[in-house]
């Protein structure tokens, strides 16, 4: 048994390095949306233009998922500081899709894990379209009896291009080297694009 | 014969009972910092049965902390969810892992935020009745985990 765990765990290695991410075969255009940081600032698709964005979906009730992805996307970009140019560093953006729990607090939920990270919710509509738009998915859940209610979510973070375009999705465990490896590679093949 | 045997079952009683609550070893029991708005986070810690029969983690009580749950974060089809456990079992020598993006203690409604270095009383209840205190240090993700 412990001989064939490690067997899988060789065969699993080469395999999960490749997993830290998917580049589209073709761009998809990311439509017009309206969402907002909590202190009421616009946050659309203009804000995409003119440098990487990474688009995370989650909940700030959310007590284990979404703290450990924000804070692997924080190492993940430090890493990626390391190995492109400041311009190419790509910008975080938590997005919210439990506006009503989360409001007036996720913004400072962002900022906790960095900075420069943006907290944006937004009306139901523009989220739906958002997350329709990258190919992503939640479902709030029914409440427990004390109220609280969890929220599905896809564990995969968009990779929106400087031309504003989706180009490709980060995955789960979000290893930092790993991850920081694979957009540095993802802005080679943009660049390359780009040019031809 | 029979009081003897009689004698060392009630003297051997209490003893036993006090070695099945050493025979759990939990180790780097953790928070994780989370942004001071939060109305849930979670505990980890590493928990091992050296006893012989099987044990049974149903619950949990975290002091500073309207309820906490033992509760299991998965991944399907690109999907993060949660589940909520009634119950842990853990056969004897087995050792289980509460880490993030997996199986956690998720403390609900806080009575206040939490600062790097506050530790959280938790109590961990198995299904014999044991309640066995864990003292969590709070502190970041990344620092040696």
């Amino acid at each position: 048994m412990k001989a064939l765990a490690f067997a899988l765990s060789l065969l699993a290695s080469p395999v999960a390095a490749q997993m830290q991410g998917v580049m589209l075969d073709e761009p998809v255009e990311i439509p017009a949306f309206t969402l907002m940081e909590q202190n009421g600032k616009i946050y659309s698709e203009a804000d995409l233009s003119g440098h990487w964005t990474l688009i995370m979906f989650g909940f700030t009730s959310c007590p284990d998922v979404c703290p450990f992805t924000l804070g692997n996307l924080e190492a993940a970009v430090a890493e990626t500081s390391l190995r492109v140019r400041p311009d190419n560093v790509p910008q975080v953006v938590f997005v919210s899709v439990d506006p009503e729990r989360d409001w007036e607090t996720v913004s400072d939920y962002a900022h906790f894990f960095h900075p420069e990270f943006l907290g944006v919710s937004g009306e139901r509509t523009d989220i739906d379209q958002l997350i329709e738009a990258t190919d992503s998915f939640y479902r709030l859940m029914p409440p427990d009896s004390s109220g609280y209610y969890e929220v599905q979510h896809s564990s995969s973070v968009s990779i929106i291009a400087p031309d504003g375009t989706l180009r490709g999705k980060l995955q789960p465990p979000f290893d930092p080297g790993s991850t920081a490896e694979f957009l540095a590679r993802l802005q080679i093949q943009y660049r390359r694009d780009m040019i031809q | 014969m029979k009081t003897i045997l009689a004698a060392t079952f009630l003297a051997g009683a209490p003893l036993y009972a006090w070695a099945a609550d050493s025979l759990i070893t939990v180790t780097s029991p953790w928070v994780a910092l989370a942004p001071p708005s939060v109305k849930s986070h979670a505990a980890y810690l590493d928990i091992r049965n050296d006893g012989l029969a099987a044990r049974h983690l149903v619950g949990v009580k975290a002091e500073g902390y309207g309820m906490a749950h033992l509760h299991h974060s998965m991944e399907k089809d690109g999907v993060a969810m949660m589940h909520s456990m009634d119950q842990m079992s853990l056969d004897p020598g087995q050792e289980v892992s509460f880490a993030p993006g997996g199986l956690h203690i998720m403390l609900m409604m806080p009575m206040g935020p939490k600062a790097e270095g506050d530790m959280v009383d938790l109590t961990l209840i198995f299904a014999d009745g044991e309640e066995l205190p864990v003292v969590a240090v709070v502190r970041r993700p990344h620092e040696g985990s």
